[in-house]
């Protein structure tokens, strides 16, 4: 699996990359097979492309974490904050990005050309496993690096003293205090690929066809009855998961930071630490900053030159009469999101403590809790529609609920497990025995809990707020189904229906240029929320 | 035009007279009265009604949207009638909110559905043992204008208001020698350059889909396929995102609609990038279809609509601004449009009959093949 | 066991200096205290000794050797801070057994681990996680954990300030017993004075980034070289003031309307300090009238705080006085700082 990422860079690259050092030929001779699938089955090649996509989020997230938690550099916050960005963007902008930057014709390739080389990974697992990678490598980050801030600097310059060298101290005092948190990243990662459909089949065509997308089919074709068993096989197997690594996950022991470790300046001479950092902004700048200034690019293009009618066709939307309003799906998709992250936080922090407690029905319960990520999107719509849109009889009233409280509501469903699994490994290291200081003190058990606990897992409420916001932002199954009417529309509904324009044709100037607006939102969303949350962390 | 608004405006005054006087004419549930002498409906003298047609969201919307034409020009023709659009949007396609519905029995507020596919017509019958939507097409003035091999529906629910012709686009400034032939494509100067859309999900894949089922028969399209994949042909999630594909020049061949010149004309594209690749000289039609709801409770305004988006003048309008072909005879294109959008020599689909029992089959046969190539 | 030495020692942070020039000699073998208000430098002072923070200037030396450039793991030293810092994912035995991995003992791990446990009084206590644990265990863990590998410095940065006073009290004189069994040269950080005038062989007050005074606890008690050092370990009651020629021995010490002998030869401006505890109500000399306005009970006697001319004196005495006493003071008791 170590070598999930690298496939990428060498596939196919027709003998002219510099033979990779070191690396044993039988994986080698893999890689530039094209990996042959394990396809044992549509399950088994969806594990498969899952582990894949799994085993390149952890391989880019990672030193993603180490360069955010160690080096101190000017808007380090913001990079934070930006992490979860590459969340909200609809697969199709992914899309574009990707072939984009590393198609045939890619800015990659137009840089490779330079010395020389070509790269050929168009439709292939290879740029469906990056894709998969851009998606979730965030997720790994901003998952460690809010444990990292948790970790006791006195317990690592311990270490120190005792003899272990920098990297081993990291080893053996800070690995095994992250390793639950980053379990439970990689657990979220494993169900995204495993649920992944919309980027797989734009990127790597129907030969890759997943789990989910053969749900998707069967619920156009309203085969329901198939398409739920197969999305209640689907949410065993991740929920089976989710109840394994529960059963695993511990607090990663007791303990108060009374320093959090220090990070050094980003800017020094050089060591292996600031070589790799560099190493990452290279990869960072392929990765994400590629393919979104593509995607940006696209937006300013039209027809192959530059153009601003992609954002006059906009202001034409917003002015128009009976037109879609890049304002209003601005302002939906944030109150949206607001409501869904004042939902979603209490409602995952109080899951989190409810299954904090260690035993069999607790865990069980606390991955059932995980159901609103397991279970198929498609699948959930379908309900929604039947259940709560169509509504139901009771006593004599029609029971319907749709628009925006049905809306929040769901998001927020969908955000929770979130704030869950970012906040539960970080809950179990609060002593005891501080809490009872603050009962003793006079604080009821709520009070206590608000003035003593919640601060130190502070980072983790953080982080999940970040997401649930993310996830409610670009949510798009539940909420095109719970808005009713033409005017509840979030900016990935609004996205889809300038993609879908007939008066655009075959252009995707309009949706990029509405994917730069929720991008440049989003991001600036999460600047703003990071920054009040930072203040309250403290 | 006026004249015709102008006598039937008349007409409905009389009609409402004489119910006035007699009470022997037909009333509605809601008050209205209606008149089956031309077939055309009319508002009433008291109070105003409203029609509410389904479709999908990018139907209706801006000014030129060929909703907002339609809404426009038949609230003109009829007095005190409003035209309400709404857009169940549930996923890949409208229809199923309303099969759901009928199944559960829930209420169907809508009185027209505009943007029926064949093959949805074929699944709503599957789905539902009570029909969903009324026989019409006896009753409309203008169905016997819809050319004849549009006529998909023998039993007049679905009446095709416009369609459009897919068909492999080529980019001729890469490709030597364009292809003529369905079997032209599996030759090896062809590897891994057709780009086309899951049938599953993408009208464009399906009727391309379908298009090989026509050639080589029920028995053969998944040998042909076989071959196909054979040749590296890549099957993409949307038409969006073959199309980007195409445009950034992965592949020099897609599966997309016979107009694309159109739009590259009026952006000033090189139009031989564009290049229509009929093969076997046919395209195949991807009619859409309106239909009136069983349970209208004003059908009679419902027929008048459908019958209306038939009409000559809406014929000249509705199609093109949906950029599509009209559905009937009369029916005509201007400006860029005329000039640009191609029709097949030989246009085919697959009727209502032909789909049915089969069309699933052969889509979940076809995409094991492709899933498991 | 090893001697150390610092010499010349600068840190600064950004714009703060937070030594401005330790200079120090820790004797092999020797319990030595580093006290002073918090924010004087006498952490960072031990974090320099760990290696933990690098000095900008000047030498640390073990013995003979420059350690200057020797990163924490190799130097040799033992840390116990004031949050016990344990490795939450470890055992106690493994937190113990922590440092035998890179110095491997020459019996065998288990029999080091457990005479370490032995000696903080925690054996049996192994297989325990440190959240199991009370704080006054945790810091006995912390300090095994630190001994285990026989360190040639131990350095304790405030390990007693976490834990209630009872406690805190008892662990102070196992901390010695521990200290004194090994033999090991201990640099101890407190800001608790009465704590470093109770463990310390010889402690050093550091204020401002500098060492103030270097001695012996009673040494320093007794004879403070400047005013902060007399006001900062134990009570004093200073008095600025003028010393004048005297009688045949000693000199005066003039301050407002009142005279003070004094022994020794003092002439300019003085500082007069006087313990609170050689104040007393039957003195023959240096007597002066002073009205009660606070009495503190300690159980042995009493704590009084007196007015006089203005300013408050503070006197330890056997019975709780009440209104105006006269108080006074042998001249052998009083120190006189030159100003």
């Amino acid at each position: 699996m170590g070598d999930a990422h690298r496939p990428v860079l060498l596939r196919r690259t027709r003998g002219r990359l510099a033979n990779p050092a070191g690396a044993p030929d039988a994986i080698v001779g893999w890689v530039r097979a094209g990996f042959p699938a394990v396809r044992t089955g549509l399950f088994g090649f969806t594990a498969y492309l899952a582990v894949l996509g799994t085993g390149g989020a952890v391989l880019v997230g990672l030193p993603g974490a180490y360069v955010l938690a160690r080096y101190e550099f000017r808007g380090r916050e913001t990079i934070r904050s930006l992490t979860v960005v590459p969340f909200v963007l609809p697969a199709i902008m992914v899309a574009v990005g990707f072939t984009a930057m590393f198609g045939t014709h890619g800015a990659l390739n137009d840089l490779l050309g330079v010395v020389g080389l070509h790269l050929t990974v168009a439709f292939d697992l290879p740029l469906v496993v990056a894709a998969l990678t851009f998606y979730n490598a965030p997720l790994v980050t901003r998952f460690v690096v809010a444990a990292a801030d948790t970790v006791d600097a006195r317990a690592v310059e311990t270490a120190r003293t005792l003899g272990a060298p920098r990297w081993r101290a990291f080893l053996d005092v800070v690995a095994p205090q992250l390793l639950p948190t980053f379990l439970a990243a990689v657990l979220l990662v494993f169900v995204f690929d495993f649920m992944a459909f919309p980027i797989v089949l734009a990127l790597g065509g129907l030969q890759l066809a997943t789990v989910e997308v053969w749900i998707y089919s069967l619920v156009s074709n309203l085969d329901l009855t198939e398409a739920a068993s197969l999305a209640v096989l689907e949410a065993a197997i991740t929920l089976t998961l989710t109840y394994v690594y529960l059963r695993y996950e511990r607090g990663g022991g007791a303990g108060t930071a009374s320093a959090t470790v220090e990070r050094v300046p980003l800017v020094g001479p050089p060591s292996a630490g600031r070589l790799l950092a560099a190493a990452y902004a290279l990869v960072a700048l392929v990765l994400y900053v590629g393919p979104l200034a593509s995607m940006i690019a696209e937006s300013l293009t039209r027809a192959g030159s530059l153009s601003t009618a992609n954002y006059a066709f906009l202001l034409a939307q917003q002015l128009g009469s009976g037109g879609t309003r890049p304002t209003v799906a601005v302002s939906n998709s944030l109150v949206f999101a607001v409501g869904a992250v004042a939902i979603a936080v209490p409602m995952g922090v109080s899951v989190a403590v409810v299954t904090s407690d260690k035993g069999r029905l607790r865990r069980l319960a606390g991955a059932l809790l995980m159901a609103p990520l397991a279970v198929s999107g498609v699948v959930t719509g379908i309900g929604l529609l039947q259940g709560l849109v169509f509504g139901v009889d009771v006593l004599g009233y029609h029971l319907s609920v749709t628009g925006p409280v049905a809306i929040v509501a769901a998001h927020a469903v969908a955000g929770y497990p979130f704030v869950v699994r970012n906040v539960a490994p970080l809950l179990a290291r609060v002593e005891g025995d501080l809490v009872a200081a603050a009962r003793t003190l006079g604080a009821g058990p709520a009070r206590a809990f608000r003035d003593v606990t919640l601060p130190l897992v502070a980072p983790g409420v953080v982080a999940g707020a970040a997401f649930a916001f993310a996830v409610s932002v670009g949510e798009f199954n539940a909420t095109i189904v719970l808005a009713r009417d033409g005017a509840t529309y979030t900016m990935p509904i609004a996205l889809e229906r300038y993609l879908s324009n007939p008066s655009i044709g075959p252009y995707l100037g309009p949706a990029a240029a509405m994917g730069t607006v929720l991008l440049v939102v989003t991001a600036a969303s999460f600047v703003v929320v990071e920054r009040l949350g930072g203040r309250w962390e403290g | 035009m006026k004249r015709r608004d102008y006598l039937r405006a008349a007409g409905a005054t009389g009609a409402f007279a004489l119910a006035g006087c007699t009470g022997d004419g037909e009333s509605g549930s809601d008050g209205t009265v209606t008149t089956s002498a031309t077939n055309a409906t009319s508002g009433t003298a008291s109070g105003s009604r409203t029609l509410t047609v389904a479709t999908y969201p990018t139907y209706v919307g801006d000014e030129s949207s060929p909703g907002a034409w339609l809404k426009e020009h038949f609230e003109t023709a009829h007095d005190g009638v409003t035209v309400e659009w709404t857009t169940p949007s549930t996923g890949s396609s409208s229809i199923n909110e309303y099969v759901q519905r009928a199944k559960q029995g829930a209420s169907i507020d809508a009185d027209v559905y505009v943007g029926l596919n064949t093959d949805e017509l074929v699944r709503v019958d599957r789905e539902l043992d009570d029909r969903l939507f009324a026989n019409v097409g006896d009753d409309l003035s203008h169905a016997g204008d819809v050319k004849d091999e549009l006529s998909i529906d023998p039993r007049g629910r679905a009446l095709p208001y416009d369609t459009g012709y897919i068909t492999p686009v080529v980019d001729a400034t890469t490709l030597d020698v364009v292809p003529e032939t369905f079997d032209d494509l599996l030759a090896s100067r062809y590897r891994g350059d057709l780009l086309m859309e899951n049938a599953q999900s993408a009208d464009t894949g399906k009727a391309f889909l379908l298009h090989t089922i026509h050639e080589k028969g029920a028995d053969g399209y998944l040998d042909y396929w076989r071959d196909l994949l054979d040749n590296d042909v890549r099957v993409l999630d949307t038409w969006k995102a073959a199309y980007n594909a195409y445009t950034k020049g992965e592949a020099p061949m897609v599966v997309s609609y016979s107009n694309d010149q159109v739009y590259a004309a009026n952006e000033g594209e090189d139009l031989e990038k564009y290049e229509i690749a009929f093969l076997n000289d046919e395209g195949y039609a991807n009619p859409e279809s309106a239909a009136v709801f069983a349970d209208s409770d004003v059908p009679d305004l419902a027929r008048a609509f459908v019958d209306f988006m038939l009409s000559p003048d809406a014929q000249d309008v509705i199609p093109q601004r949906n950029y599509e072909f009209p559905a009937t005879t009369t029916g005509s294109l201007s400006g860029s449009y005329a000039k640009y959008a191609q029709t097949p020599p030989t246009p085919v689909t697959f009727t209502y009959d032909e789909l049915a029992g089969n069309v699933t089959e052969w889509i979940e046969q076809w995409a094991r093949l492709v899933a498991s190539h | 066991m090893v001697r150390l030495e610092l010499s010349g020692v600068r840190r600064t942070y950004g714009d703060v200096a937070a030594l401005r020039g330790i200079d120090l000699g820790v004797r092999d073998g020797e319990f030595f205290t580093l006290v002073g208000p918090s924010g004087c430098g006498k952490t960072t002072t031990l974090r320099c000794i760990a290696g933990l923070e690098t000095p900008d200037a000047g030498a640390i030396r073990f013995g003979d050797t420059d350690v200057s450039d020797v990163p924490p793991e190799a130097r040799g030293v033992g840390v116990v801070f004031q949050h016990y810092a344990l490795f939450p994912t470890m055992t106690v035995r493994e937190n113990v057994a922590y440092g035998l991995r890179f110095d491997p003992p020459d019996g065998s791990v288990d029999e080091r681990v457990a005479a370490m446990l032995d000696l903080v009084d925690l054996a049996g206590m192994g297989d325990r996680d440190p959240d199991e644990l009370s704080g006054g265990q945790r810091q006995r863990v912390a300090l095994a954990r630190a001994l285990a590998p026989a360190p040639d410095v131990l350095l304790l940065d405030e390990p007693l300030s976490s834990l209630d006073a009872r406690l805190r009290d008892r662990l102070r004189l196992e901390l010695k017993r521990v200290q004194r069994e090994l033999g090991v040269t201990t640099v101890y950080v407190t800001h608790d004075q009465a704590e470093a005038l109770a463990v310390s062989d010889r402690l050093a007050v550091v204020h401002d980034g500098r060492i103030a005074q270097v001695g012996e606890p009673e040494a320093v008690y007794d004879g403070p070289e400047t005013r902060f050092v007399a006001e900062f370990l134990g009570e004093n009651n200073c008095l600025d003031g003028r010393a004048v020629g005297g009688e045949t021995e000693g000199s005066l010490v003039r301050a407002g309307e009142t005279e003070f002998a004094v022994t020794g030869d003092h002439r300019g401006p003085v500082t007069l300090c006087v313990r609170p505890e050689s104040l007393d109500v039957n003195a023959s000399h240096n007597q002066f009238d002073a009205r009660v306005r606070d009495v503190e009970f300690l159980g042995d006697g009493y704590r009084v705080h007196f007015e006089w001319n203005g300013r408050d004196v503070v006197a330890r005495l056997d019975d709780a006085p009440t209104g105006s006493v006269t108080l006074g003071f042998d001249p052998a008791d009083a120190v006189v700082l030159e100003r």
